[in-house]
């Protein structure tokens, strides 16, 4: 009796994976269900920038992007008085800081940049990843990336021996540690060192500028974030001597609030923000917008990639 | 008794080692949105489509997991996952349906047939019939099916802005190519 009953009820086992079988996507769908992926997490940030700063996201592998970042004139002076209505929030100040790049990703974990970065200035910028926030397979709870500017003034080159180009370059070493928290929310922790070349006037010697940022998004709808970043620099801010050999307080605060559009094509992300400076070196060290609102300004950051490698081909 | 069931057990054994199924996992599903079929921008591949073939009741069917579509342009492959396809909540489309003209001594001999296929896609969350005719290539032991279609976004609530709108295909065509070892 025992026996038969074990029989049947292997018999049921069978006739029940039989019929299983039968209905085949029923078969494929538990299939999938029951093996562990990969998740990536992707989209942390709408775009390589926070606003100023930049973020964990990379330009897609095998794509090249074109970036716009302009800052417009500071959105109130005390000295124009009625001609405020005219400088229309600094837009229309004659006044604007605008930074071009393009950045392109040679292989998934490596971007690299050059870049137009205002006041007669360029750089070069590397990107790196390093790690991916996933789930799944492997459970890594942030995304990890470095970025790396070199940035000259080229600016017309001075008649003293110590003018030299190696004298006019700095840099800017950056970690950017990034979590997003859920579908809206995602936050990011930007240690920062800016390094001089050579200090103009001394500057008390000071070659190294450290600030420790955070940045931030909160998704409105599907297109549509806020975002926000703060970066606060640790040392050279106060009674450092500048170029014409005054000496003067930096800010050590760099503040903006962003609005993230995405068109489908392009990603608009508009901003208003503490420093005029369009490159993260001179906002991350020498930032002369104060707590005076007036100095603040507008602007605007515009990006739009393109499919240099075409990885998907057409039969 | 125990003779009847083992007797029962034995066909129901012999019938489920019978049905000729093959199976698949490396499928591959090519589509461009774009009007401009030639902008490679918007080309997307999936390498990662799973299907099965029940040769005997001429059933087919197919799991694609949404992810494993990448695009040239990877800004819109997060659009595709993020705002279209919202992938995170739908992970996979799915195919079930019959092949029509279809017998399994085609299998057994190199050739290629002109078939059709008719049965219901399920795209991020919204059923559809399906009917489109369906090429099977076999050689060498391997049988392909190849199936050009087009779906169109509006029957799987898939919403397409109006400033989009204008740059894509009003029927997205995709193009699939499955291939069964039948070894």
């Amino acid at each position: 009796m025992k026996r038969i009953l074990l029989i049947s009820i292997v018999g049921l086992f069978l006739s029940g994976s039989i019929s299983a079988q039968d209905d085949l996507l029923a078969d494929l769908v538990k299939e999938d269900s029951s093996t562990v992926k990969q998740n990536i997490t992707i989209a942390t940030f709408k775009s390589t920038r926070v606003i100023n700063m930049h973020s964990v996201e990379m330009t897609g592998e095998g794509n090249l992007q074109f970036m716009i970042i302009h800052h417009f004139g500071e959105i109130w002076d005390n000295s124009e008085g009625g001609a405020n209505f005219a400088r229309l929030l600094g837009m229309n100040s004659g006044f604007a800081n605008t930074y071009m790049s393009f950045d392109y990703t040679p292989v998934r974990w490596m971007n690299l940049g050059l870049a137009w970065s205002g006041n007669t200035s360029m750089e070069g910028t590397a990107k790196f990843k390093w790690m991916r926030q996933q789930s799944g397979q492997k459970n890594y709870p942030l995304s990890i990336a470095s970025v790396h500017v070199a940035h000259l003034d080229a600016s017309e080159k001075l008649d003293t021996p110590n003018d030299l180009y190696w004298n006019r370059m700095s840099f800017l070493n950056q970690l950017l540690i990034a979590r997003k928290f859920s579908e809206a929310i995602s936050a990011q922790l930007v240690p920062s060192w800016v390094h001089y070349n050579i200090v103009p006037y001394g500057n008390q010697d000071l070659h190294d500028i450290f600030s420790v940022g955070i940045g931030g998004r909160v998704k409105l709808s599907a297109k549509q974030a806020l975002t926000f970043e703060y970066s606060r620099q640790l040392n050279g801010y106060e009674n450092v001597i500048d170029k014409s050999g005054e000496i003067v307080s930096y800010s050590p605060n760099l503040f903006s609030l962003g609005y993230d559009w995405d068109t489908g094509g392009h990603i608009f992300q508009f901003f208003l923000t503490n420093s005029a400076y369009a490159s993260n070196i001179h906002q991350l060290s020498v930032n002369t917008v104060k707590d005076n609102l007036g100095q603040w300004s507008l602007g605007f950051n515009l990006n739009r990639s393109y499919a240099i490698k075409h990885k998907v081909q057409t039969k | 008794m125990k003779k009847v069931l083992l007797a029962a057990l034995m066909t129901i054994v012999v019938l489920g080692l019978n049905a000729q199924t093959f199976k698949t996992r490396d499928g591959n599903i090519y589509f461009n949105p774009n009007k401009n079929q030639s902008n490679k921008e918007y080309s997307a591949l999936s390498k990662e489509a799973t299907a099965v073939l029940n040769a005997d009741k001429s059933e087919v069917a197919l799991l694609v997991p949404m992810k494993s579509f990448h695009f040239n342009n990877a800004l819109l492959e997060e659009h595709f996952n993020e705002n279209y396809l919202h992938t995170n909540k739908y992970p996979n489309g799915t195919y079930k349906g019959k092949l029509i003209g279809f017998d399994k001594s085609m299998l057994a001999k190199d050739g290629e047939y002109k078939l059709s296929s008719e049965g219901t896609v399920d795209m991020h969350g919204a059923q559809k019939p399906f009917k489109s005719p369906v090429t099977l290539k076999v050689k060498g032991g391997v049988a392909t099916f190849v199936c050009n279609f087009t779906i169109k976004a509006e029957d799987h609530n898939i919403e397409i802005p109006d400033l989009v709108k204008p740059k894509l295909s009003e029927a997205t065509p995709l193009d699939a190519t499955i291939s069964f070892k039948m070894n």
